[in-house]
């Protein structure tokens, strides 16, 4: 290892838009290499589960509080999150290379609790007058909400299995490879929200242009980012880059308009009490930046498997 | 189509009640309110009042407490209807009805409009009260407001069922006066006191806050407990001084 | 906003700016005419102005003298009225319904009432109009009724009267829908969304009302109309050609007369014909317009009936706008009726004084026993009917020996219930009692004695001889004198007016420009 690649691969991959140099490690696939990719990866999926996990957290009190907390369970949403959010932060700041059981069983725990979460509201809308209606829809317990512990967990279980690789073997999960996993998970995941994007700036009417933007690029990003999850490429993804650093733009500006919205209600955020609970939610647009960037993640786990199967396109280097 | 069939009957039976799932009449049974931590004057300060709302409703709480509409005589006569017609608890401080509705006939703050052959609201309740004292000094040689309550009451009961027929009503009639003035604007001033706001746990003014929980059994922090309630909020010390 | 001199003899001078008048002088502005649109009550702001309080809001409603008389004397003041800009849209329920298409052949096809000149295909065309313009918050599908564009705003969450009665509509097997409402459920230009306050029929302190005030009034401003408040119109001058000259009015204590080539009348079912009553002259001794003798006629209000009864459950009816729900089921559904006419009925969340008025005009409660029913106030719940009416010629507005605060003869109005509303009534309130018992409600208890919404008194027909106006909303007699507003309906429906005057008023907008084009005004 020549002190050369050791700065080239300091080069910011995050925030610079482009995944490392990806002709280089493609020449010469070296056990370090592979150890920054899967690091970084590993990172940013525990870094997305963070994000995610904080949203839910944040969501789930304004949106349970706003139903009085009824029923007990409401409170599971808070307190699975909270474990979730700690376990990423402990995964974030834990020695890179280690896997660790007990994160890995708070992943698991908030799948679980987010398809608990999915069924109790699935039961709320269904008990209501009119059932799967409109009504129900906008306005009981809403359907996408509880499965965003879901992506929380898989990303963080995810960034386990990656960590507990070693370098030298292809990371896997349940036998698929976890780069095509977390490619095609984050796909998913990126439809599902802004499906209920989709549906909640429905209920807005789409009052203000903006309100499109979250329903229609980041399905652009998922399909670039599902395609590339089941056609695996070589290469640096340049425009499915671009499309998710844009989705994770809208996330976090998604926050801004959110917190414009209230000021715009009637008494605006002197009147928290009540706008905060009723109008547009302000922990919620920043999931797109999560699933951006596990997406990224993802991209450069594709990336490197490409390149530790020895294709070495000259397309491949960035300009 | 249900297979249940009704026939309506006029209010004449268990005070208007249709007997369906087990209902049964209530009547003479000491009110008590369901709420009685609730203050809707706590909330004056906070965003249910507007400026518009606080200026009305202190102008209503300041209403001068002597008549300037009313003669010495009828109102003393309206004081003691008032209080057969909506009896107030002794512990807490009265809801000045009468005071209210001499301010209401002083500034003619009416809805406008006449019912034939009854005359504007203002002449109707000068005459209507005259008739009735008149109708108390016909029938037990004293005046309205010396009588004993239950006397008073049935007087007002034969009012309202139109059995009193002193010359000192016409062109309108008793049970007319009764229902369009005596049972129209008495407990309409009542129930827009706050004390009476508080006592049935209505939220009162609401704006620019409005009101986020809308489904059954569900109230924002900012409104009425009810007493052993089915109702739940977020925050239930908050009901004292609910704002 | 521009302002004109009296002088001034400008295109339309509109009386009322109400769900007509204010719909007009909108439309007719933008159009390029020059429009004065008068209105006897103040012009309101209602950040600053608009209590939340049902006494203190009594300042919206038309409170000068008049007398109500005949077998059924109508309730007058706050449930028909309105005396501000923007008219009785102000503190209306914002229950914004189309008609049934039969309606306007209720004749013809239906076999009561009478014909309106209109065909229903093009009032539904107005009717998307009106709702794109007011923003309507509806169902995605409405259930009644041919097919309908998509209402520009989302329903309303609803809250648990509208819950409840949308259970006892399934119970009785009716479909129920979710009611469309001129509040938004998003933010929309300056107005913030509804925030539920619950106080509506009082006025909206926080504009998410879409009346005629925060609609019509600001497009009309913008198009150049000017708006006078204030200003109550006392007499239609007519010259020797027998047409309109414009308008007697009186404002700070001044009779002034505004020259116009055109007048609008748009004072609704009461103001309206007794402004062409006060209007008699020579050429016109029985008031103008009325060669048919049917002015002040034909007068029609709805049947307002409900049935009450009490949840175990907290219903807290006084959140939120009090008709989130209804079913028009018996407004498309002939079959098992004993009468001619439709109903629909809707959630309620009378505030306290209303409701005590309920107990003590539909019980006589009084005493104790009253204030211990009172104290059931969260937990009541209800469900409150707009049934049609049947026109009939001595249901009427006529002039009375009295006057009022400025000098003007005060309207005198007679009605009386036909056998057929009478019917009608028992048939919604047996109904809607057995949608109250199918859900649990105890204590239930019929309200059979109110009425609401007015219509009538200056028909629009076919012929001079047995109408008022034409299908343009043109008078026969006089052809620059128009009428539009809810005194022209020949029927008037089994749903709230509102809406249906605001798409008559786009039309007839749209009528003159045509009629302008082609030089017949």
């Amino acid at each position: 290892m020549t002190k050369d690649a050791d700065n080239r691969s300091a080069a910011p991959p995050i925030s610079g838009g482009a995944i490392p140099e990806a002709s280089n490690i493609a020449r010469a696939p070296s056990r370090p290499a592979t150890d920054r990719v899967y690091e970084r990866s590993a990172h940013d999926l525990h870094a997305a589960a963070g994000l995610i996990a904080l949203s839910v957290l944040l969501d789930s009190a304004v949106e349970h509080y706003r139903g009085s907390y009824h029923n007990k369970a409401m409170f599971t949403p808070l307190v699975t999150a909270t474990i979730t959010l700690t376990a990423t932060a402990h995964g974030l700041r834990a020695p890179a290379g280690l896997g660790h059981a007990g994160r890995r069983g708070i992943f698991v725990l908030a799948v679980a609790t987010g398809a608990v979460g999915t069924g109790f509201h699935v039961y709320d809308i269904l008990a209501k007058p009119g059932g799967i209606s409109w009504q129900n829809l906008f306005y009981a317990a809403p359907l996408g909400a509880p499965s965003a512990l879901i992506v929380s967990g898989l990303a963080g279980f995810l960034a386990e299995h990656i960590r507990a690789t070693p370098p030298d073997e292809s990371a896997r999960v349940f036998g698929h490879s976890v780069s095509r996993s977390a490619a095609l998970g984050s796909a998913l995941a990126l439809v599902g929200t802004s499906a209920e994007a989709a549906l909640l700036h429905f209920r807005g009417a789409f009052q203000n242009p903006a309100m499109f933007f979250p329903v229609t690029l980041p399905p652009v990003a998922a399909g670039l980012l599902g395609f590339a999850g089941l056609r695996p490429a070589v290469g640096a993804y340049p425009v499915t880059q671009a499309c998710l650093t844009a989705t994770a733009a809208i996330g976090l500006a998604g926050t801004g308009f959110h917190a414009y919205g209230v000021a715009r209600a009637m008494g605006g955020w002197r009147n928290w009490h009540q706008n905060l609970l009723d109008g547009p939610p302000i922990p919620t647009p920043p999931s797109f930046a999560a699933l951006a960037l596990a997406g990224r993640a993802a991209l450069r786990l594709l990336a490197h498997d490409a390149s530790r199967a020895g294709h070495t396109p000259a397309r491949a280097v960035p300009p | 189509m249900s297979r249940l069939r009704l026939t309506i009957k006029g209010p004449a039976e268990s005070g208007g009640l249709i007997a369906i799932n087990g209902s049964t009449p209530m009547d003479n049974i000491d009110p008590r309110s369901l709420y009685p931590d609730y203050d809707v004057l706590a909330k004056r300060t906070s965003l249910s009042w507007n400026d518009a709302t606080r200026r009305v409703i202190d102008a209503r709480l300041a209403v001068p407490r002597e008549p300037r509409f009313f003669s010495g005589e009828q109102w003393a006569t309206l004081v003691a209807v008032c209080r057969r017609i909506l009896p107030q608890p002794a512990d807490r401080p009265e809801v000045p009805i009468a005071a209210l509705l001499d301010n209401l006939l002083r500034t003619d703050d009416t809805q406008g409009f006449r019912v034939d052959p009854l005359p504007y609201d203002g002449p109707a309740w000068k005459q209507g009260l005259v008739a009735l004292e008149a109708e108390a000094r016909a029938a037990y040689h004293a005046a309205f407001p010396a009588l004993s309550e239950r006397v008073q009451d049935a007087l007002l009961k034969e009012a309202q069922a139109g059995r009193l027929h002193h010359p000192a009503w016409a062109p309108m009639t008793a049970a007319l006066f009764f229902k369009h003035r005596i049972l129209t604007d008495i407990p309409a001033l009542y129930y827009a006191h706050p004390t009476s706001w508080s006592e049935i746990g209505f939220g009162g003014p609401a704006g620019p806050r409005g009101y986020v929980r809308m489904g059954l059994n569900r109230r924002d922090p900012w409104e009425a407990r009810e007493v052993g309630a089915t109702s739940q909020a977020p925050a239930r010390a908050l009901t004292r001084h609910a704002r | 906003m521009r302002c004109h001199a009296d002088t001034d003899t400008v295109d339309f001078v509109i009386v009322g700016t109400g769900a007509g008048g204010g719909t007009l002088a909108a439309r007719l502005a933008e159009q390029g005419f020059s429009v004065v649109a008068l209105d006897a009550g103040p012009f309101f702001r209602p950040l600053l102005d608009f209590a939340s309080d049902e006494t203190a809001q009594n300042q919206l409603f038309w409170t000068d003298k008049r007398v109500s008389s005949g077998t059924n004397p109508i309730k007058m003041g706050g449930n028909n009225s309105g005396k501000a800009v923007g008219g009785s849209t102000v503190h209306f329920a914002m229950v914004s319904l189309r008609f049934r298409p039969e309606w306007f052949k209720s004749r013809s096809i239906l076999g009561y009432g009478a014909d309106w000149p209109l065909d229903w295909a093009e009032m539904w065309h107005y009717y998307s109009m009106a709702e794109q313009a007011l923003a309507i918050a509806g169902p995605i599908h409405y259930p009644w009724g041919p097919k309908r564009p998509r209402y520009p705003y989302r329903a309303h969450e609803l809250n648990a009267a509208a819950k409840l009665l949308a259970r006892g509509c399934e119970a009785l097997g009716y479909r129920w829908s979710e009611t469309p409402l001129a509040t938004v459920s998003a933010p929309r230009g300056k107005s913030p969304p509804c925030v539920y306050r619950g106080f509506c029929r009082f006025g909206c302190s926080t504009n998410a009302k879409q009346s005629a005030l925060t609609v019509w009034i600001p497009r009309a401003l913008k198009a150049g109309a000017e708006i006078r408040d204030l200003a109550m119109a006392g007499r239609i001058d007519v010259d020797h050609q027998g047409c309109a000259t414009g308008v007697h009015y009186v404002r700070e204590g001044q009779w002034r007369f505004q020259n116009a080539r055109n007048v609008i009348v748009c004072g609704y079912a009461i103001e309206t014909p007794r402004l062409l009553l006060n209007s008699e002259t020579a050429c016109f001794p029985d008031g103008l317009a009325n060669s048919s003798g049917l002015v002040g006629r034909y007068l029609m209000t709805q049947a307002n009936q409900a049935a009450w009864g009490r949840m175990e459950d907290e219903v807290r009816w006084y959140k939120g706008p009090p008709s989130l729900a209804l079913t028009e089921h018996w407004n498309y559904e002939d079959r098992g009726k004993d009468f001619f006419g439709g109903y629909c009925w809707m959630g309620q969340g009378p505030l306290p004084i209303e409701w005590v008025s309920v107990q003590t005009s539909a019980r006589g409660l009084w005493g104790p026993a009253l204030r211990t029913e009172m104290m059931d106030y969260n937990h009541q719940i209800g469900v409150k009917m707009v049934g049609e009416m049947l026109p009939n010629e001595d249901n009427r507005v006529t002039l009375d020996d009295d006057t009022d605060q400025y000098g003007l003869p005060i309207p005198r109005i007679t009605y009386e219930w036909s056998e057929n509303d009478k019917r009608l009534i028992n048939h919604a309130l047996n109904q809607m009692t057995m949608s109250l018992a199918a859900i649990g409600a105890t204590r239930i208890f019929p309200q059979d004695d109110d009425t609401n919404h007015l219509a009538g008194t200056a028909r629009m027909g076919f012929n001079r001889e047995t109408s008022v106006v034409n299908s343009d909303c043109r008078s026969w007699d006089i052809p620059n004198l128009w009428i539009c507003d809810g005194s022209v309906f020949p029927t008037t429906g089994g749903v709230n007016p509102a809406l249906t005057i605001q798409a008559l008023a786009l039309r007839t907008a749209d009528r003159i420009k045509h009629l302008a084009a082609r030089r017949e005004l």
